[in-house]
This record gives structure tokens, sequence and C-alpha cells, in this order.
């Protein structure tokens, strides 16, 4: 029997992937725009009209990359069962060194919640990253007010990546290789999502 | 401060609207004329452009008689000591202060970006076919070489007088004029005595940044700068507190490192 069970077929991975590289284009471009303080990441892209028209492009990557990967998964994140109630009572364990025991499925509830949230985050920073990109289209109460919503988001999203990042990799050792190269070890799955284990058919 | 901070008186109350200040504008800045429409108002444009750093607004009503009354104001960049424009611009240099308190922008720096002009708490900035921010910049030019601005130039009625402003203030205050701008958003560069209520004027009773723009960047930014260290530091503090989580062996057929 093979030691290594798929956890994200190729489509899933490259459709990440596209995720991810465009929301750090989006990062590097976008902060010179967020504060003065990071006037100097312009330079990346040759100065700040460089990077506007950078943060436009990667911003339609992201917008339907993004999406379509909440769309893709849409059903498992929004079904939540007993499980899942129990995950976010003890916040998955993840305050204590002792192990869990919570029979997670393929996704466990704070992933669905990111999940739910990257959805919706990413619909509203579309929508505000349009209106700001033509102002002059919009009513100026309306600009102001997305100007703030996408500041608000983008600084909520960078806290949830940097959470998001730290918990695939050095948080859970094991799990980066399912989004690299598409395999969980067995006791990867045992360990952090026994039901979805169960439901393809491991011991 | 050595340097004394220059500004308009605009007593409104000897305005002609004969916008000569509009041409004479115009002409300095060489800028061309706009095709406009006639609209059954003497106002001409009826709204700033990128060609019209600044314009006189016509303000009809009738009196008590029913006869036409007008109103004029002369419309423009007032170049506030706490302006919205520089607060919000992402272009160092492209909109920047004069030593004499001239707000002036610099085509060449800016990145068309545009917040400036939904930050402008009285909706002054214009982008023109080249993208770049225009508004009035006080003939900062003029002004540098000790001539007064183009618009000052032309006034036949000596509504709009250039000066230092603090002297400008004690001026009006001697004649008893009421001041709008003397203290809102640090202090106006361009003050107004008015005839009535701002709002008859179409300016803001209270002029303010912008709120969304004010939540967007005294606490915002700063916050979100807060939260990105402490996001990081929560990271590192889980990791060497409660540490990754190790796999789990079980009892039947062992996986993982130790089958390798």
């Amino acid at each position: 029997m093979s030691k290594y069970v798929e956890r994200f077929n190729t489509a899933e991975r490259v459709l990440h992937w596209f995720v991810a590289v465009s929301f750090l284009t989006l990062l590097l471009s976008g902060l010179g725009l967020y504060s003065r303080l990071f006037h100097g990441y312009f330079d990346l892209f040759g100065g700040g009209a460089g990077a506007i028209l950078a943060h436009k492009y990667a911003g339609a990557v992201f917008f339907f990359s993004s999406l379509m990967l909440f769309f893709n998964h849409a059903k498992e994140m929004f079904t939540f069962d007993e499980d899942d109630r129990k995950w976010v009572g003890s916040l998955g364990g993840y305050l204590s060194k002792k192990p869990n025991h919570i029979n997670s499925g393929k996704f466990n509830a704070g992933q669905k919640l990111f999940g739910i949230f990257m959805g919706i985050a990413t619909l509203l920073l579309g929508v505000t990253g349009i209106i700001n990109w033509i102002p002059e289209s919009f009513p100026r109460g309306l600009v102001q007010f997305s100007l703030l919503l996408h500041g608000l988001l983008f600084v909520w999203f960078v806290m949830l990546m940097i959470v998001h990042v730290y918990l695939t990799t050095i948080g859970n050792p094991g799990t980066l290789e399912g989004m690299l190269y598409g395999n969980v070890r067995r006791i990867w799955a045992r360990t952090h999502h026994p039901k979805w284990y169960k439901e393809i058919g491991g011991e | 401060m050595a340097q004394v901070r220059v500004g308009f008186l605009v007593d409104t109350s000897r305005c002609i609207g004969c916008r000569s200040c509009q041409v004479a504008c115009k002409a300095w800045n060489h800028m061309d004329a706009d095709k406009t429409v006639e609209k059954g108002s003497y106002e001409n444009p009826t709204d700033l452009t990128p060609n019209l750093y600044n314009r006189i607004r016509f303000l009809e009503s009738a009196d008590d008689r029913g006869d036409v009354k007008w109103l004029f104001m002369n419309e423009r960049c007032v170049h506030c000591g706490d302006a919205g424009c520089m607060k919000v611009c992402p272009a160092p240099g492209a909109l920047h202060r004069t030593k004499d308190g001239i707000v002036v922008f610099d085509k060449e720096k800016c990145i068309s970006c545009k917040y400036c002009v939904s930050a402008c708490p009285f909706n002054i900035p214009r982008y023109g076919a080249d993208d770049k921010v225009t508004k009035c910049h006080l003939c900062f030019d003029r002004v540098g070489a000790g001539r007064l601005p183009a618009c000052a130039q032309a006034c036949p009625t000596q509504t709009l007088q250039f000066g230092g402003r603090d002297a400008l203030i004690a001026k009006a205050k001697v004649a008893g004029k009421k001041l709008y701008g003397e203290n809102a958003l640090e202090g106006l560069g361009v003050l107004y005595a008015l005839e009535g209520k701002p709002e008859a004027y179409g300016l803001p009773a209270d002029p303010s940044i912008p709120t969304s723009i004010f939540l967007w960047k005294d606490v915002v930014r700063p916050l979100g700068i807060l939260g990105f260290w402490g996001s990081v530091a929560a990271v590192v503090v889980h990791y060497v507190t409660f540490g990754s989580r190790q796999l789990e062996e079980d009892g039947k057929g062992k996986g993982g490192d130790a089958n390798e």
C-alpha cells in the first residue's frame, strides 16, 4: 500500500498557486499605495505608475482565480457538522499542547471559515478595486468608503495570510506537501482529517 | 518659522462676477479654453476642469420682491493647512507644500492614482487627458518671484486680496468681516468673507477631511501595520509555546518517517 494519499489534484494545485502568486504581486505592488512608508516597493515595478498597472493586471488574475477556488469548494465550506462545531469550540486544539482528536473531514472548521472569508473578501476587494480604479464614474462618498474598505480588507487579508502560511508549513509539518506535490502521507491524513481519511478508504 | 504663510482673502461682497481671474489664470498657465454649453446662466464653465484652476460660481436666487439676486464665489483650491490631498497621496512630492504654505502639484511625480480627488474636502483636483493631477497652485512661481498671483493681479475690484495670511485675517477683522476658513483644517490658505451662510455658496459649513478618508489613513493604516506585526508575533509565540503539531502514530502499521 502506498504511503501517500492524494489530497489536491493538479488542477486544484495550479489554481491555488495562481491565487498565491497573484496575491504576492498585489501585495508588493499595493504596499506603496497603502502607505508612503513602503514607497520603495514601487521600484520593483519601475515606479508608482508601473505598480498601479501591475496591481490592475494581478487584481484581475486574483479576482477570477480566487473566486474559482472559492466556488469549487463552496459546498464543502458551507457544510458544518457536529465535529466542526467541536473544532470551533476548542479552537482546533491550537491553544493546547495535547493532541486533539477532532474528527474533521477534508477541511476542518478553521479552513472552512478561512475559505468563506477569502471568497467574500475577494469579491469585495474586486468590487472596491474597480471603484478605486475609475473613481470619476462613481459618487464621491462611495469612492471614499471604497478606499477605506479596500484598505481594511487588505489588512485582514495579510493577517490571515500570515496565519495561513504558518499553519501550512512549520505549524503543521507535512501539510505543504499536499499543495506542492498533491499527495500527503497517510499518517498526516489520519492525524489531521480522520473523517476524510476514512472516506477515501484509509483504515 | 521664518517664512510667512501666504494666502487669499476672498471678499465676496466686492465680486462683480467679471471672471477676469479665470481668464488671467488661463493666460498665465497656458491653458486652452473648454468648449461649454449654454445653460441659461452667466456661469461659465459650470465646473472646474483640468484647464480651469479657478472660476466664479454664480448663485442665483430671488429676493423678497422676486428680483434676481446673485452671489459670486471664487472656487479654487483653498490650500488647507491639513490637506486631504497631501494626506492620501502615495507619491512623495507629487503634492507638496511650499515654504510659504502653498499646496502645489508636480505632474512628473504624479502616479495617477486619483486618491487626491476623493480626499479633497472641497472636490477640487481634476485629472486631464494626461491622467495627471491639476489644481490651483496659487501661482507659486510668480509668488516666489515677488509678484501677485495672476488672478489677484487681474481682479479689478480687490475681491482677491493676496498677502500674508495673518495680516489678511487681521485686516478682515478690523473691517468687521466674518471669515470662513480661519481655523478649519488647520486654517485654509484661502479665506472667504461671505455675505451669507457658507451653504449658500456651495461651501461645506464645517469643512473636514471626509470621514472614510480619515478612518482609512489615520486609523486603518497605523492599526494595519500593528496588525501585521501582531500576527507575526502571535505566530512566533505560538510556535515557541505550543509548537508544531506532531503526526500521531497509532497501533496499526507505522506510517511516516519511521517507515522510510
